[in-house]
């Protein structure tokens, strides 16, 4: 019996590999070494283009590739930055949220719990590492006919780097950050 | 960068901010690269047009 996503389902993976070689053909697709059989992408991107900061980037399928829990931001594609890693960078940002925000209580209630906008922590091995939310699950497809491809997730991630680069930068403010219609 | 390169790498952030803002349509191109789809056009690139979904993240 097919357990995993893309032995039960060939097609979808065919139309995986068919949309990441037509939209990001730099990345390449490979099978985790842990034991749990899960496909993943990686490659680097430059979002804020020439001269912009260069962000090596994996993408995880989860095994029941296509779904989207309530609680599950991505769907069942994780972005996982591996340079610059997301953790380190939140908690360098930590110490600055920490004092816009006063309390750890009150960073919370704006969103920057864990110091950057839009992200959540998971585990990654033995590791815990914080992923890139890309989007509400609500948005995530998955139909039978229609599902959110690591292509598509890959271009919410592309856009959350230039949120995340400009707010860094302070081109934008905390609450543009968070509530703007990303 | 001189001057007047930054100035119009800030301008073009500046509107890049101000269409994600607005919800309105960008793309990527296959470096990785954003831009807005009018802007993209332009300058006769191509790539994958974000799909609309709103950022969440962990409370």
């Amino acid at each position: 019996m097919a357990f995993y996503w893309y032995q039960s389902d060939p097609d979808l993976y065919q139309a995986e590999v068919a949309a990441m070689q037509k939209f990001f053909p730099s990345f390449r697709i490979n099978q985790l070494q842990d034991g749990t059989g899960r496909l993943y992408w990686r490659g680097k991107v430059q979002p804020t283009g020439e001269g912009g900061m260069v962000w090596d980037l994996m993408l995880i399928y989860k095994n029941d590739h296509p779904h989207a829990g309530k609680d599950e931001y991505g769907g069942s594609i994780q972005i996982l930055p591996v340079s610059p890693r997301l953790k380190d960078v939140a908690q360098q940002m930590m110490p600055l949220v920490l004092q816009t925000y006063g309390t750890y209580d009150n960073a919370l209630k704006h969103g920057f719990g864990l110091g950057l906008p839009h992200i959540y922590r998971g585990n990654f091995g033995r590791n815990e590492e914080y992923f890139i939310c890309t989007a509400d699950p609500r948005y995530f497809k998955t139909g039978q006919t229609r599902s959110t491809s690591a292509a598509s997730s890959l271009s919410w991630a592309c856009k959350w780097i230039v949120l995340c680069e400009m707010w860094l930068n302070g081109e934008i403010s905390d609450d543009v950050a968070m509530e703007g219609n990303y | 960068m001189d001057n007047s390169n930054s100035d119009v790498a800030a301008a073009r952030r500046r509107a890049l901010a101000e269409a994600l803002r607005q919800g309105n349509p960008v793309v990527v191109t296959p470096t990785g690269e954003v831009g807005t789809k009018d802007e993209m056009q332009e300058n006769g690139m191509s790539g994958i047009q974000v799909p609309d979904g709103k950022l969440a993240g962990e409370d």
